[in-house]
């Protein structure tokens, strides 16, 4: 089925999965913490998981390291420290390889911003989501906007400057306005990288059991158009759904998700996706959820909560799902080489996309229209084969 | 074997949920048809569907040995009816097999318009009916109402009807002794040549066509040679017997006997109910009377949602259709849905339970366009033509004259709801026949265009008399109307699945209702999508979806990609129902929007 000549780009993830408090809007996997964090404790079980992973990416380098939760900033910079030295021991990291670190404002200050870069995090990912206190609390964190500038400007001054931004729109009771200024502060720290996304409303959290009001459709599709345009006159460039980068400062770490890379995930409640071009297979993994007992099992085959191997319908519908969320989209070698299938295997749904205008073609690009952007849902329904659609409801 | 003077032929009818089946499990019992262990609850109903919705389709027959107080032994032929208004033909044959009829009222809810239907039927056909009151063991049970309700309604002498709970089993065996004293024996002469009246068939795969028969004169043998008088073919007895409940084979089956035959009938229309039969070598003259081949009066194309589903469809049908001479279906092509077909039953409950039989049993995914009567069109060339689907109409220059079916509809209805039901009625262009104050209810005969009926007017009947109207309908005539085609467009396309016929004064509210109804429907999509109504080249009403601003999934990290795959499944699910027309999905509901116009 597949013919893979050798696997893709490989990252990992490390997931930290606690919060001071956990957010309304969140189903991330994330607790809140009660006592003191078990960091060593943690840390160890992190490295007894990666060793057992190992024998699944013998040999080969990692490109990027992504730390995150949760609040992984809740972490000591020794905690940090020791977690990537640890893992530099046991895994090729490349050269100036991308290490990401998520930080909430709230959890931080200059001095822990500087241990975690001599730890040798390269990027930060700031979870600043408004600068409007009244809407901060409203999505319930923890921090106000005095807060919010306060971590980016020490994140600055302890050196970093390859940081991102988390910023989220159509929040209840936001305005226009709100959504533009929030976008203007951001613009004024000229950060490397700006994650701008609509507030989305997840089964499994508090906001879906207690729907706040939230800006129409209409309203919310202005603040969505405003903003582009607010972001690229600041001289910010769209290339995913939601990422907006200065310059060529793109997340190499989303980058590689969004390209059908491979990854590997440990830490509770991780997914890892991991091809095999001996055994020709793609298979997906997650670990136990809970961090109690992911501290447990970490050193056993129990902290592995589910292991699936992918079909060719599976590796074209998830390649599809993640590379046309990026405006560039993909070629036919991006295709082939990611999945180690022929185009074919995915030409049917691509031309009839192609036909409604949906997608476009290139010089061998295959990437979304402005339509199709608009859309991405309803483009992607090509993939979903009967098939697959029928195996959901148990038919044959 | 049992002498003449010892078999009672007999029906029950009762309104459905007044116990029949329940009572019919107490006589098997009683008689010892069926030990303990097989004594599976309601015998007679034994399709699921029809235990689920407590509707008896098809007609089945027990025959039972009852040893009664006299101390000699009868044999009790019990004949079981369908119980709902579409099914009224296959109830008078029923009722043709017997002399008898028991009438099964509830004695807490008292009678409804289904029982006095049936009722009347089996007065008209001379038999004996007998007033049951059931449910006596109720603390709302009020049998001095119910009797008196009996004695008005419905005419007969009811101040010496038996009590009895089916139930707990109280008065069952005085009823039985009741039966055998006051239902007469059968008559007919074993001596004459044969004739047998056809009261059910249906398909068995190993046997084919068995046939439930009530022999009237001769007899009946294995190995004769019978003839089915209404398509004159021949056949062999290869089989016959009597039910018990279970199945037991007998040598010959004569005058004033029910049981079943099995003749090597390969399809359900080879032995069609109420038809006769005869033997081959020496022919009667003359058939029993009654017979006719049944007509479907409401039509709808039932199309698969997948196109893939189409030969599925076909051999669903088919399989149907073995056992159920009135389900009607011709291939149809719809631009807007594709193939499919064109499917005629006997009522609205008969295209429900038809519809639910594909999805539940066939596993089929299917659209169904709005039902719709026959009408009857004289063209400006003299010709006559039967459109049983409103997109097939010729155009409005090209008719003469439009007749739609009338029936007779009567209702009985408490006072208190009288005047809703009156105005329901005048709505529906409905003529009073007939009004009588009977008791504490009003029996209602009106003539009403069959189309309303298929519309919603028994769903409005019920929601007007909090549910305590119950009414009973039958075809009368065709008859000329101002009709003409209410079109739907959808991007300024006529969809010809959404045409339907309506009369001329309410063309107009009705296309506006329709087209509001529609934006209500359907969802709002990619593209903005434009709906008019037209009568002709004029359009009355015209409105629009607008188009969903986005659909794209924010946010997508942490390599979980299990999440989103659920999303787009979901939306796909959502999917399932509609039909792509053009650049617009439209979902199943929105095919039957003209059925709930109405209503709100």
């Amino acid at each position: 089925m597949f013919h893979f000549t050798a696997p893709p780009p490989l990252s990992l993830y490390v997931h930290i999965p606690w919060c001071v408090r956990k957010c309304p809007y969140c189903d991330f996997n994330s607790h809140e913490l009660c006592g003191a964090i078990p960091e060593q404790a943690y840390v160890d079980a992190l490295i007894a998981d990666l060793e057992q992973d190992l024998p699944r990416v013998w040999g080969r380098t990692v490109e990027t390291v992504f730390i995150g939760g949760g609040t992984p900033s809740l972490f000591s910079p020794a905690a940090i420290s020791r977690l990537l030295s640890e893992l530099r021991a046991r895994l090729p990291l490349k050269p100036a390889a991308e290490i990401t670190l998520e930080a909430n404002p709230g959890t931080v200050d200059q001095e822990r911003f500087r241990g975690f870069r001599e730890a040798g995090i390269n990027r930060l990912s700031i979870g600043i989501q408004s600068f409007e206190r009244s809407l901060l609390q409203r999505i319930g964190r923890i921090h106000d906007d005095r807060e919010a500038l306060g971590a980016v400007r020490a994140a600055q001054q302890a050196g970093f400057d390859n940081i991102n931004l988390d910023l989220m729109f159509s929040l209840p009771g936001q305005t226009l306005d709100q959504a533009l200024e929030d976008l203007h502060t951001a613009l004024d720290l000229r950060p490397a990288h700006i994650s701008w996304y609509e507030l989305t409303i997840e089964p499994n959290t508090w906001f879906h059991r207690h729907p706040p009001e939230r800006p129409s459709d209409e309203l919310s599709w202005n603040m969505h158009e405003q903003g582009r345009r607010t972001l690229a006159a600041g001289g910010y460039t769209r290339y995913e759904v939601s990422a907006y980068s200065r310059g060529q400062n793109l997340c190499r770490h989303n980058l590689n998700y969004w390209r059908f890379g491979d990854y590997l995930g440990i830490g509770a409640g991780a997914h890892a996706k991991i091809t095999d071009a001996g055994q020709q297979s793609v298979t997906r993994i997650t670990k136990t959820r809970h961090p109690r007992a992911y501290l447990e099992q970490a050193a056993d085959r129990c902290r592995i909560a589910s292991e699936n191997r992918l079909d060719a319908n599976d590796v074209t519908l998830e390649f599809a799902l993640n590379a046309l969320r990026l405006d560039h989209g993909f070629s036919v070698e991006e295709f082939c080489a990611a999945t180690g299938l022929p185009f074919s295997a995915t030409a049917k749904p691509v031309n009839a996309a192609l036909e409604q205008g949906l997608l476009q073609n290139n010089n061998g690009n295959i990437g979304t229209t402005a339509r199709g952007q608009r859309y991405l849902n309803e483009v992607l329904q090509y993939w979903l084969t009967d098939t697959q659609a029928h195996a959901r409801t148990g038919k044959p | 074997m049992i002498d003449r003077q010892h078999v009672r032929n007999f029906s029950i009818i009762a309104h459905i949920d007044h116990g029949k089946s329940t009572l019919a499990d107490r006589f098997i019992q009683i008689c010892g048809g069926l030990s303990e262990r097989e004594m599976e609850e309601q015998v007679l109903d034994s399709m699921d569907l029809e235990r689920e919705r407590g509707i008896t389709i098809k007609a089945q027959s027990v025959s039972l040995e009852y040893k009664a107080r006299n101390g000699e032994t009868y044999q009790l032929n019990l004949i079981d009816t369908p119980g709902h208004v579409d099914f009224s033909y296959e109830v008078s044959r029923s009722l043709a097999a017997c002399e008898g009829a028991l009438l099964v009222v509830d004695a807490a809810q008292g009678v409804e318009a289904q029982s006095v239907a049936n009722c009347y039927t089996a007065i008209e056909q001379g038999l004996e009916v007998m007033p049951v009151l059931n449910k006596i063991d109720l603390p709302a049970a009020e049998p001095e109402r119910v009797i008196h309700e009996i004695e008005e309604i419905i005419g007969i002498e009811a101040g010496d009807a038996v009590r009895v709970s089916a139930k707990t089993g109280e008065g069952v065996v005085d009823l039985l002794e009741s039966l055998i004293n006051k239902i007469p024996a059968p008559e007919g002469n074993p001596g004459a040549s044969l004739r047998a009246l056809i009261v059910d068939s249906w398909f068995d795969n190993y046997v084919g066509v068995i046939s439930l028969v009530r022999v009237v004169d001769g007899r009946l043998g294995r190995r004769e040679k019978i003839r089915i008088m209404s398509t004159g073919r021949n056949f062999q007895v290869e089989k016959l017997g009597v039910f018990s409940p279970k199945p037991v084979g007998r040598d010959f089956l004569q005058a004033g006997d029910v049981g079943f035959v099995i003749a090597g009938i390969k399809d359900i229309e080879g032995a069609p109910v109420g038809d006769t039969i005869t033997r081959a070598d020496q022919p009667v003259s003359e058939p029993l009377p009654g017979f006719m081949m049944v007509q479907p009066r409401v039509f709808a194309g039932l199309f698969p949602v997948s196109s893939d589903d189409y030969e599925n469809l076909r051999e669903a049908l088919q399989k149907l259709r073995l056992n159920d001479a009135a389900l009607h279906y011709e291939p149809e092509t719809s631009t807007a849905l594709g193939f499919g077909f064109r499917c005629g039953f006997l009522g609205m409950l008969h295209m429900e339970i038809v519809q639910e039989r594909l999805e539940r049993e066939y596993d089929l995914d299917l659209i169904t366009t709005a039902p719709t009567v026959i009408y009857e069109v004289l063209t400006a060339l003299g010709e006559t033509l039967q459109i049983d689907n409103p997109a097939s109409l010729p155009p409005a220059n090209q008719i003469e004259e439009i007749r739609e079916p009338i029936i007779e509809a009567n209702i009985l209805v408490p006072q208190d709801y009288l005047g809703a039901v009156i105005t329901l009625c005048v709505e529906k262009r409905g003529v009073q026949k007939n009004m009588q104050y009977l008791g504490s209810q009003v029996s209602l005969s009106y003539e009403l265009p069959m189309s309303e009926i298929v519309l919603d007017f028994f769903d409005r009947l019920k929601s007007v008399s909090r549910g305590y109207a119950s009414f009973d309908y039958h075809f009368v005539r065709f008859q000329a109307a101002p009709l003409v085609k209410l079109d739907i467009l959808i991007n300024t396309e006529r969809v010809d699945a959404l045409s339907v016929i309506v009369h001329r004064d309410v063309a107009q509210s009705r296309g506006r209702a329709l087209a509001a109804k529609m934006k209500e429907l359907i969802p709002r999509q990619m593209y903005e999508v434009a709906i008019q109504a037209a009568i002709g080249s004029q359009i009355i009403a015209r409105t629009n979806v607008k188009a969903m601003r986005k659909n794209v999934t924010a946010k997508c990290y942490g390599g979980d990609v299990t999440r989103k795959r659920k999303l787009l499944e979901k939306q796909k699910a959502g999917k399932k129902r509609m039909k792509q027309f053009g650049k617009v999905e439209i979902p199943q509901a929105a095919f039957l929007a003209v059925l709930r116009v109405d209503n709100d």
